[in-house]
């Protein structure tokens, strides 16, 4: 199994052609068996990763287009590991969750069989052309999930989430382009490997302008402030599994291109942006974190709670210290799967009552004790509640970026306030006080299939809650091995300062 | 006495082109129109014969004979479609044939 | 060590927790059935043997120190799931599994006809694991686990009862259960934050959050750190321990059961914020942070007389107690700030017992009463229930401070540590607000069981509860009177802890100490013989209620807490929806606006320049030429440079140069 990760990569596209075939009525079937086997195969490449090893591993390397050193070329490290098994993970638990009697049900089950490829392929390349083809080949599944499935104004919301992402991955092809040009202005090849142009130095000029066009690219994927307002549009018509996917492993893209892209082959202008990061993130932890709370819509109050929460991944990212960068990275997991479980919870009650306005539940807790019981340990998850996943993270970035500005720590751990704000006034609307609607008295609990798709994610929430090391280990090492790169890289005395080296390390 | 070099002929030319330009923009009569884009091919005729000439070298007026050839065809079909257009509108005047308003 | 020990603070620890699970997993959904009530009630009496046979192990032999396994590692951070078991941790232990097995026994009298008795005692016990998390940890990191875990059980605990509705502010200050809850959990994460800060700042200037490490390294560190520390960790315990202006939540908290009541918010986690200043007491008794010191000593002054002052008037029966614990808090504190921690923490230990009794007795008095709170509604009650009323005498006796019962050796100590100090203001606060503590107890214990039988004309039946219920209580009545006893003992126990945990009276206060003490105990007596004289009477000497006072100004100011909530209501949280709202508004319409405006730029600037392609063909060539000039300008001036200028003159000047 050599050629693993490539498998990882197409066999779910391979799968999804053959699904055209398959008989209508199993598909749901066939696309949760590749969804398994893809899953395991996920696994097995965990049970072989070396976690001591900080760099790329199973890396392979087919050349494309020589001319332009244009290559086939994948590589897996303790970053892009769990997020490729999370995805896989989710992309099963989604279609697990799907409805029997979904419409198009072949359709959608191809759709998110590419879907899968193309999240998986992101988080495996490492080069930067074929990096860009799957990012922009991961809007076309999505874009047909919404404007197929999705609600009253699904066109808008495809439409809008299309090109405004398109818009700025157009502006980060031109970034790539031009770091491609610079490679050969200063060695004479062409090449677009990642590793290769990890060794390239740049001027600080050119690192300031590479930097801005990479940003335009990833701030929207993430997406950041200002730029988040195509997010509350898509998951507002998304259907339940498009939502799920955006947010547990789409929105991870763009935090992955920073971590990926950004820190590594610019660093100094990574510190040198930090400021700016900073009061960006602040920003959306604050700001959507408010507006999450003016929400009268459940799904909205989630969506926008995922941009609060991508906020304090970027801090993270921009901490320039293992912790904060490991703490992220675990972070992008918690919120995958926390994230995904809330969208899937939003989903199973509005398949039975037709709503999401918070208004006219109340007293669910009453009626469907479960489904309550795993909404509210998700939402505590989602707090940040020590021994569920969502602390070890959030606590991690905090604390590692405490190191760059305690004052903007301490506005950003206003999370922990106004997070917990939102998300209580929306458990209180919906579970506590009496029952609004006769109707909703008859509610049935969480059945087999919602149960089957939840229950792993409530486990997980716990497991890496209580004991997150064997997660964390890998991270780890790759994000010290991030750091020690970029310590080395960088040109301006100011960036080595600002970054921390683990002392375990640089003994 | 000035000698006439290649400045001059390039002069003629772009006068030449000039003025076949304007009649390209102002001409609503699309016979007028073909002659002005005869006028401004032959400009461009010039100026490669000039400079093929100043160059000691034969391509510039080899690519003449070309463009007069391409020419003298293009007038052949155009006359003819302008013939037929003549019959379709009763007139050959622009503003009448505009069927590709978008 | 030996392994013993080892699994004995597993089982301490764990005990409860299995308790929890068994009670939720299996029975959850099933319906109500007291196997689960005696099963929790028998694995937290295990956990309660556990702890005191390793108090016998820590007196005898010393700490013991375990550490389970690693649960956060990256890079310099290394947090281990490590146990601590030392003199101040064991009392904690023993306190908490104590009080938890009586309220669990009590509890299942209590909790018989409620429909999610088993999903109570999952709670519960959940609470009790949490608690023990918290006090046990042998680290600031583990400390915050069961920090946040109490704060999540005593969310679930507080909003039990979450089908009741929302009443307005006026008829109910706590509004409903359900907000009551997301208050207490919201307004102690407001508190977590400075407690995260107090966190990182030890990381990052110590490098570790393990406490013997931490503290052996914190003398070495600059005063301003020392000092942001030692303010950050105190706003943590401030949260949990309710100290003002973090205060309204605890009697809003009222809304949960009456066990959860005595349990969480008497006897236990309300009393984590002192135990995060005992814990810290290497810091705290720093000479560099002895200004933030002195500040948790007045501010613990000013909250035990502040919440003594509208214990006065309440009329709620949980409420009165809730502010008589916030006041005991204060009094908790304000030893500690003083740096008499040991005191502190005997005190806790002594308040935890009768405080808890305290409130099973207000328990008894709701159950008797359907539910009714109302002191105004209740009297006479001690013929109906005799050992509920012998209960909350003794408690009340004990809280009161009267001679040889346990707050009497408790609080006393604390007045004379103010004393001692010279702190005469602390002082002068802490004997008026004893004063305040016996008169307002005995207030609600005469209004409730003396006096005219007023429940009659209403319909009530008072019964006592069950007879099983009563006997479990006794030993919290026993310790309520005889705790004080082992104040000597108790001081030898800890004083193996450390230095800094020792304080020791002054030769001159100790000649003084039983002029002070008599002193203290003529004005409690004095206040309750007034309690008697005006709500004690019968017939013709019976209570009668003054409408002209309940509408003076100090009334109303009491009443409505000093107008805390009220401005809190005002002025956070009105403004935060109303700014929330604004947010939105402004991100659908500038945020997003600007975005679809772009967008609808293009559509416009398509639909206007759609107008070129009018099908005439002349106009075409216009266009055509227009862009082939700009094609040309454009090519001209991106490469007119001097050098492309001589260039180009050069070739068409001609090559004869």
């Amino acid at each position: 199994m050599d050629a693993i990760l490539s498998i990882l990569i197409f066999f779910p596209a391979l799968a999804g052609f053959l699904g055209f075939i398959v008989d209508k009525n199993s598909a749901k079937v066939y696309g949760i068996a590749v969804a398994t086997i893809e899953l395991l195969l996920a696994l097995w490449l965990w049970a072989k990763f070396d976690t001591t090893n900080g760099g790329m591993q199973f890396t392979e390397k087919v050349s494309l287009i020589s001319d332009f050193g244009i290559s086939y070329n994948v590589g897996v490290d303790g970053i892009s590991l769990f997020i490729v098994i999370m995805a896989a993970l989710i992309t099963l638990l989604g279609i697990i969750l799907l409805r029997p009697d979904t419409k198009n049900m072949k359709n959608m089950i191809v759709s998110l069989l590419f879907l899968e490829m193309t999240m998986v392929g992101v988080f495996l390349t490492l080069d930067a052309i074929v990096f860009y083809l799957f990012w922009e080949l991961s809007l076309v599944p999505m874009l047909y999930i919404i404007g197929a499935w999705g609600g009253p104004t699904r066109v808008y919301a495809a439409v809008k989430f299309f090109l405004y992402t398109f818009v700025g991955s157009l502006i980060m092809l031109v970034g790539l382009l031009s770091m491609a040009y610079l490679y050969h202005d200063a060695n004479g090849v062409w090449t677009f490997s990642l590793l290769d142009w990890y060794t390239l130095p740049l001027t600080e000029t050119q690192q300031f302008w590479l930097f801005l066009a990479f940003f335009a690219g990833f701030a929207i994927k993430v997406p950041m402030f200002p730029f988040h307002t195509w997010l509350p549009h898509a998951h507002g018509q998304a259907p339940t599994i498009g939502s799920v996917i955006l947010a547990a492993v789409l929105l991870k893209m763009g935090t992955y291109g920073f971590v990926r892209f950004s820190l590594p082959i610019l660093p100094d202008a990574s510190v040198t942006f930090t400021p700016f990061i900073m009061v960006l993130s602040l920003i959306m932890v604050i700001y959507t974190a408010m507006i999450a709370f003016a929400q009268k819509d459940m799904k909205q109050v989630i969506a926008y709670s995922s941009v609060s929460h991508m906020g304090v991944i970027m801090l993270g990212v921009f901490a320039m210290n293992a912790e904060g960068l490991g703490g992220s990275v675990f972070l992008m997991l918690s919120h995958g799967i926390v994230s995904g479980a809330l969208f899937m919870l939003v989903g199973v009650i509005y398949e039975r009552t037709g709503t999401k306005i918070m208004d006219e539940f109340g007293g669910l807790a009453a009626v469907m004790p479960i489904y309550a019981t795993v909404f509210g340990i998700m939402l505590m998850a989602s707090v940040g509640l020590p021994l569920t996943i969502g602390f070890v993270g959030e606590f991690l970035v905090l604390l590692g970026f405490y190191q760059v500005s305690p004052i903007g720590t301490i506005l950003a751990a206003t999370t922990i306030i106004i997070g917990s704000v939102y998300m209580l006034a929306l458990f209180k609307k919906s579970f506590f006080g009496p029952v609004r609607h006769e109707k909703n008295l008859g509610l049935k609990d969480l059945d087999k299939r919602e149960l089957s798709a939840l229950i792993p994610l409530v486990l997980i929430t716990i497991w890496l809650g209580v004991y997150p090391n064997p997660v964390l280990g890998p991270i780890d090492n790759s994000a010290q091995k991030i750091l020690v790169d970029m310590e080395n890289r960088a040109i301006s005395p100011a960036t080595k300062e600002a970054i921390i080296l683990s002392k375990k390390e640089a003994n | 006495m000035l000698e006439i070099g290649v400045n001059h002929y390039l002069i003629l030319s772009g006068l030449l082109f000039s003025i076949g330009f304007m009649g390209v923009l102002r001409r609503k009569n699309l016979l007028m129109l073909f002659f002005a884009t005869e006028v401004m091919l032959n400009a461009v005729n010039i100026a490669f014969a000039a400079i093929g000439n100043y160059y000691g070298d034969l391509s510039g007026q080899m690519f003449a004979f070309f463009v007069i050839a391409v020419a003298a065809s293009e007038v052949a079909v155009g006359l003819g479609l302008l013939i037929l257009l003549y019959k379709k509108y009763g007139s050959l005047d622009l503003d009448v044939i505009s069927s590709m308003k978008g | 060590m030996d392994m013993n020990m080892e699994s004995l603070v597993y089982i301490a620890l764990f005990a409860p927790f299995v308790g929890s699970m068994f009670a939720g997993l299996l029975f959850g959904n099933a319906p109500r059935t007291h196997l689960t009530g005696i099963v929790a009630s028998i694995l937290i009496f295990v956990a309660f043997l556990a702890s005191a046979t390793l108090a016998y192990h820590v007196a005898t032999v010393g700490p013991v120190h375990v550490k389970m396994m690693d649960w956060i590692t990256i890079g310099d951070l290394s947090i281990p799931f490590g146990f601590l078991v030392d003199q101040i941790s064991v009392t904690m232990m023993v306190v908490v599994t104590l009080v938890s097995t009586i309220v669990h026994i009590y509890a299942t009298g209590y909790m018989d006809h409620d429909k999610s008795y088993n999903r109570f005692f999952s709670y519960l016990s959940a609470f009790v694991f949490a608690m023990m998390i918290l006090v046990m940890s042998d680290n600031f990191a583990g400390l915050f686990i069961g920090w946040e875990g109490v704060g999540v059980c005593s969310w679930l605990l507080v909003g039990f009862w979450y089908h009741k509705k929302d009443r307005p502010f006026e008829e109910n200050p706590s509004i409903s259960p359900s907000w009551a809850a997301n208050e207490a959990f919201i307004m102690n994460r407001v508190a977590d934050l400075g407690m995260l800060v107090g966190i990182f700042l030890i990381y990052w200037n110590i490098g570790s959050l393990q406490y013997d490490v931490v503290f052996e390294a914190m003398p070495n560190l600059a005063d301003g750190i020392l000092v942001s520390i030692a303010i950050a960790l105190f706003i943590g315990a401030m949260g949990k321990s309710a100290q003002f202006p973090l205060h309204t939540w605890l009697t809003d908290a009222m809304e949960g059961p009456t066990p959860v009541s005595a349990l969480i918010h008497a006897a236990t986690m309300v009393t984590a914020g002192v135990f995060l200043v005992i814990r810290s007491n290497p810091l705290y008794s720093l000479d560099a942070v002895s200004g933030v010191s002195m500040f948790i000593a007045i501010l613990g002054t000013f909250v035990a007389f502040y919440a003594a002052s509208m214990a006065l008037i309440a009329r709620d029966i949980k409420r009165i107690v809730a502010l008589s614990t916030l006041s005991q808090l204060g009094y908790m504190f304000a030893a500690a700030g003083l740096g008499a921690y040991w005191i502190a923490l005997f005190h806790l230990a002594a308040h935890a017992f009768f405080k808890a009794l305290l409130f099973l007795g207000a328990g008894n008095v709701m159950h008797a009463m359907d539910d009714e709170l109302d002191i105004f509604k209740m009297g006479g009650l001690k013929t109906a229930m005799k050992a509920s009323y012998w209960y909350m005498g003794i408690a009340s006796f004990a809280l009161a401070g009267l001679p040889f019962m346990a707050g009497f050796y408790s609080k006393d100590a604390i007045i004379e540590t103010a004393f001692n100090e010279g702190t005469f203001i602390i002082w002068g606060m802490l004997v008026i607000t004893a004063g305040m503590t016996a008169f307002y107890s005995f207030r609600q214990v005469f209004f409730s069981f003396h006096g005219e039988k007023r429940y009659e004309p209403l319909g009530f039946h008072p019964h006592d509860m069950y007879k099983y219920v009563l006997i479990a209580m006794a030993p919290l009545a026993i310790l309520a009177v005889s705790f004080g006893w082992l104040m000597g003992y108790y001081k030898e126990f800890i004083y193996g802890l450390n230095e800094s945990v020792q304080y020791e009276m002054s030769d001159h206060t100790h000649h003084l100490a039983i002029y002070l003490a008599a002193l203290v105990v003529v004005i409690a007596i004095g206040a309750i013989f007034l309690a008697w004289k005006k709500y004690g009477g019968e017939g013709d000497k019976a209570w009668k209620r003054d409408e002209a006072f309940e509408q003076s100004f100090i009334y109303k100011l009491l009443e409505n807490q000093y107008y805390v909530p009220k401005f809190y209501d005002e002025f956070i949280v009105k403004p935060y929806t109303i700014t929330s709202a604004k947010f939105w508004e402004i991100d659908k319409a500038m945020v997003d606006g600007s975005v679809d405006k772009i967008g609808r730029a293009c559509l416009k600037i398509g639909d206007t320049t759609r107008g070129m392609q009018n099908g005439n063909l002349s106009s075409y060539l216009n266009w055509m030429g227009l862009g082939a000039l700009i094609l040309v300008l454009v090519a001209a001036f991106s490469t007119i440079t001097t050098e492309s200028i001589v260039e180009c003159l050069r070739a068409v000047a001609g090559k004869g140069e």
